[in-house]
């Protein structure tokens, strides 16, 4: 960039563990900077909630012309396992907020810890969804294998929804509308959640990298606080995503 | 307006050196790839929203050519489903939905708020690559085997047809995400970077305009991405939400889609309007008349447009009371609508008109847009829609305001800011002639289509009965006409670059901050930070001077 | 980029750098944390109760409550700016737009999926063509 005439501004370091911060150029004050970024964010966050939203939209479309099929399909789902993810992200959520406290206390030591079991959380989330994945497919309701295989038309059958142990029945024992729907979009809601805790953990990792360095402290917190938003956001798009497709039915 | 701004040193010894501004501040491939600088990333995306625009021009020539007899004169059916496919896909998610924000806007709009850059710089530099990389895909996307769903992209046909729906559907994904993160930028900026004494009512209406269509950019946008997301799992693993064999219901796409693609329109038609309004000032050299009336008008129409989507979808299937509700909220869309048009033409009202080529495509947009909204109306009405859906009386309704509206906005901007821009100043003469070019070759193109729509002749056919020929021809010449004034446009912009008199300091004579920068502007905008302390389009503090004065 | 260390004149160093930030404590976080723990039992608690229709509508309250829980204490949002504020929650409202219009249409269509017919306007019933082949 060329020389302005304008000083840079600069937040200087609360102590010699820290590093001092420049206010980008084309901002006059640090207020100025923080203030937009934060602004911007939550524009971003409010993206998400629309994104997600047309899944949610999904769902209750068709919870209302297949009452039974999720119903029942949502009863094939482990809640105690869902409740343990709900808590785990609760708890997350709860370490992060201390987080981003720690950072604006400018404690580096704590900031680096909550981090840590932040991501510990994630860790655990991302390991429990494995296992109930694979509980679906060893109970025969999935088979990721075949999921670019090509649909039988007449049978309407879906190739990676394999139901061998027929369970998608109503009470008098007929297969349900469409059994694999439920399925379908509870793989795709909670697997592009999945994608964002994954993200979210990422992130945090990168904030621990520059806590480490020092970068955040009372004066500038400001990445760790929007990385923390990030994941409220997560954890608030699973308050929903739980009670819908594990507790409802 | 600012009173601390130092006039140009008309006295400055001449030197040939010229003086240092952001076209030429540094010249290396990677300051320019890798710019953060507002200005030059709206210039990237000037050429690339052209490029696109002349590609989705030549499909449109092709198919007006094409139609010219009955049985079709030069495609296979299913070519002709892919041609007008792209050139709707390309006209829309390329061009139309970008064009004025990314590039007069980018351009523009930190300017008019007397601000150093965009918040979000570097976001700015992401949504222009997300945008060549949705570019990238919609080209790839053609070699791949091209994709003949209609740019509606409807169900079940888009998951049944093997063309490359995946990934073009990627593609409008990153295009979708460009759109997004611009919109993001244009709020913060407005609401963070103006300049002292820049309250909110002054303004320039073309940030009230840009900031409206902001909002619509980061809250309908992501619903089309989670739609294509949706399309494209459906095709890979067949999830069942949108194909009816699977116990989807394809009209609960149309309802995503349009729920984007509703605010979409007036994601390409706001900005349009924010263009109109400077014209009219400026070019008339008085104030807006109805200035917060504009404004809010604005922002009711980004409202209302959230409600009303379903007006698309009258023959889908959806239910009646739907219907019902949709038409008649419709309606109401077209009184802040209305409001504008009434102040844009009080405005011209008795002010000292220039009929300069920017004037002139503006004047075009007040008669054509009356048409377009007004058939958009009709349109609104359930009975009527009923009969005229999927007619060329549609197409024609969407091109008077899509292509006669806000491309001759775009148009009316690009000239207007060109000497701001380059420096340079084009061939007026030629502009004019264009102008006019454009004006009647559109005209004939799509009056023809309207009456053929209210015949009945369906739009999307490759070929018909030999009834309508007559009007398909007639549209062709119309459209040879209308290609022939941009092409004559495109060449006396370009040679300008190379031939072109050095414009003056203020070409126009406006009084907004973009105004009172150098031309072009340096890097950094503006020497002193500005200080606003007049109302945004009081004349009485034009400097004739400087105005008069062409640059050294 | 020329620089150099450029204090906010008559600013101590430190937090008051960026204006007045509000620090929450970590007795507040802990609440909110016990709170939401709770609603969770609650929310898994009444699930195991049928409340016919009404269960979508309890779940979801309660998760609305859980929600602004976490919006207004961990994302900080109590005590931000009113532009975050509007911005965060008119995503909702427009969100809930959608939901409003699709299901409205879904709800008022008048079609029973199982039996394939079809209730016009006027309750003549229509019979699906496939539907007739079975009988």
């Amino acid at each position: 960039m060329s020389h302005d005439g304008h000083h840079a501004v600069v937040i200087p370091a609360p102590g010699p563990e820290f590093l001092p911060h420049t206010v980008a150029h084309h901002f006059d004050t640090p207020v100025q900077e923080f203030q937009s970024m934060k602004l911007g964010f939550w524009l971003f966050l409010a993206t998400e909630i629309l994104l997600f939203g047309g899944l949610f939209a999904a769902y209750f479309y068709y919870h209302e012309w297949y009452p039974e099929t999720f119903k029942i399909g949502g009863q094939q789902l482990d809640w105690k396992l869902g409740a343990i993810n709900t808590i785990v992200l609760l708890v997350s959520s709860w370490t992060m907020a201390m987080g981003v406290r720690a950072a604006q206390t400018s404690q580096k030591q704590k900031t680096l810890v909550f981090c840590g079991l932040t991501v510990l959380g994630a860790v655990i989330f991302l390991v429990i969804k494995f296992f109930e994945y694979k509980a679906k497919t060893e109970h025969g309701l999935f088979d990721f294998t075949q999921m670019f295989g090509a649909y039988d038309l007449a049978t309407g059958q879906v190739p990676w929804f394999t139901d061998i142990h027929n369970v998608m029945v109503d009470h008098t024992g007929a297969p349900l509308p469409h059994g694999h729907l439920f399925f379908a979009i509870y793989v795709t809601m909670s697997g592009i959640h999945g994608l964002h805790v994954l993200i979210g953990a990422g992130l945090i990792l990168w904030i621990m990298k520059g806590t480490a360095k020092g970068r955040f402290h009372a004066g500038y917190y400001l990445p760790v606080d929007l990385v923390g938003l990030y994941w409220h956001l997560v954890d608030l798009i699973w308050i929903f995503l739980f009670p819908l497709l594990y507790l409802v039915p | 307006m600012s009173t601390n701004v130092p006039a140009v040193d008309l006295h400055a010894a001449p030197t040939g050196e010229r003086p240092k501004n952001y076209l030429n501040c540094t010249t290396s491939f990677m300051s320019w790839a890798g710019t953060l600088d507002h200005k030059r990333i709206g210039l990237m995306y000037l050429v690339g929203v052209s490029i696109a625009f002349l590609c989705g021009g030549v499909f449109a020539l092709l198919v007006r050519i094409h139609l010219w007899e009955p049985h079709g004169m030069l495609f296979s059916n299913s070519g002709y489903n892919q041609l007008f496919t792209l050139h709707g896909a390309f006209m829309v998610f390329l061009f139309v939905i970008p064009a004025i924000p990314a590039s007069l806007g980018n351009m523009v709009l930190p300017l008019m708020l007397g601000a150093k850059d965009v918040a979000l710089p570097r976001l700015n530099l992401l949504s222009f690559y997300l945008w060549v990389g949705g570019a990238a895909f919609a080209t790839y996307s053609i070699a791949a085997g091209g994709f003949d769903t209609g740019w509606t992209f409807y169900t079940p046909y888009s998951l049944y047809t093997n063309k490359a729906v995946v990934s073009i559907g990627l593609g409008i994904f990153l295009l979708g995400f460009s759109s997004i993160f611009t919109g993001l930028n244009f709020i913060v900026t407005t609401h963070k970077l103006r300049a002292p004494g820049m309250t909110w009512f002054r303004m320039p209406l073309f940030i009230w305009a840009l900031y409206a269509t902001a909002i619509l950019q980061v809250l309908a946008t992501p619903v089309l991405g989670i739609t294509v997301l949706l399309v494209a799992f459906e095709r890979l693993y067949h999830i069942g939400i949108f194909d009816p064999r699977l116990g989807g219901d394809p009209v609960l796409f149309e309802h995503f889609f349009w729920f984007y693609s509703h605010p979409a329109v007036y994601i390409m038609v706001l900005p349009a309007f924010g263009i109109i309004s400077e014209m009219v000032s400026v070019h008339s050299r008085k104030p807006l008349f109805g200035y917060k009336l504009i404004a809010f008008s604005s922002l009711a129409i980004a409202v209302i447009s959230f409600l009303v989507w379903g007006h698309h979808m009258f023959t889908s299937g959806q239910s009646t009371y739907a219907m019902f509700a949709f038409s008649f909220l419709t309606f109401f869309v077209a009184i802040p609508t209305a409001i504008k048009q009434f102040s844009w033409v009080a405005t011209v009202w008795k002010g000292s008109i220039a009929l300069n080529s920017p004037m002139l495509y503006t004047l075009a947009f007040l008669i054509i847009f009356a048409i377009g909204g007004l058939t958009g109306i009709i349109l609104g009405a359930l009975n009527v829609d009923i009969h005229l859906h999927d007619t060329y009386f549609v197409v024609a309704h969407f091109h008077y305001v899509m292509m006669g509206s806000i491309a001759l906005a775009f148009f009316a901007g690009l000239h207007h800011w060109w000497p701001k821009m380059f420096g340079i100043m084009y061939n007026e003469t030629l502009a004019k002639i264009a102008a006019v070019t454009i004006f009647i070759g559109f005209n004939a193109t799509f009056v023809p289509q309207f009456i053929m729509g209210s015949q009945g002749m369906p739009r999307r056919y490759a070929t018909y009965v030999p009834e309508y020929a007559p009007y398909h021809q007639a549209s062709t010449i119309g459209a040879i006409i209308l290609g022939s004034g941009v092409a004559l446009m495109v060449f006396y912009l370009l040679a300008s670059l190379f031939t072109g008199k050095k414009a003056m300091v203020n070409q126009w004579g406006g009084v907004t901050l973009d105004w009172h920068t150098p031309t072009p502007p340096p890097l950094e905008n503006f020497e002193t930070p500005p200080v606003v302390t007049h109302e945004v389009y009081d004349y009485s503090t034009l400097d004739v001077e400087t105005t008069r004065t062409p640059l050294r | 980029m020329s620089a150099h260390a450029h204090n906010d004149s008559g600013h101590a160093a430190g937090g008051l750098q960026m204006g007045h930030h509000h620090v929450s404590s970590a007795q507040m976080f802990t609440n909110v944390l016990v709170a939401l723990l709770i609603l969770t039992v609650v929310t898994v608690g009444v699930s195991r109760l049928d409340f016919g229709a009404a269960n979508m509508l309890i779940a979801m309250f309660i998760a609305c409550v859980k929600a602004s829980l976490v919006m207004a204490f961990f994302m900080h949002l109590a005590w931000d700016t009113a532009i975050n504020k509007i911005v965060f929650l008119s995503s909702f409202l427009f969100l809930s737009l959608l939901f409003i219009f699709t299901l409205a249409d879904s709800a008022t269509r008048r079609v029973d999926h199982h039996a394939n017919v079809i209730k016009t306007p006027v309750d003549k019933q229509w019979v699906h063509p496939a539907a007739l082949e079975k009988h």
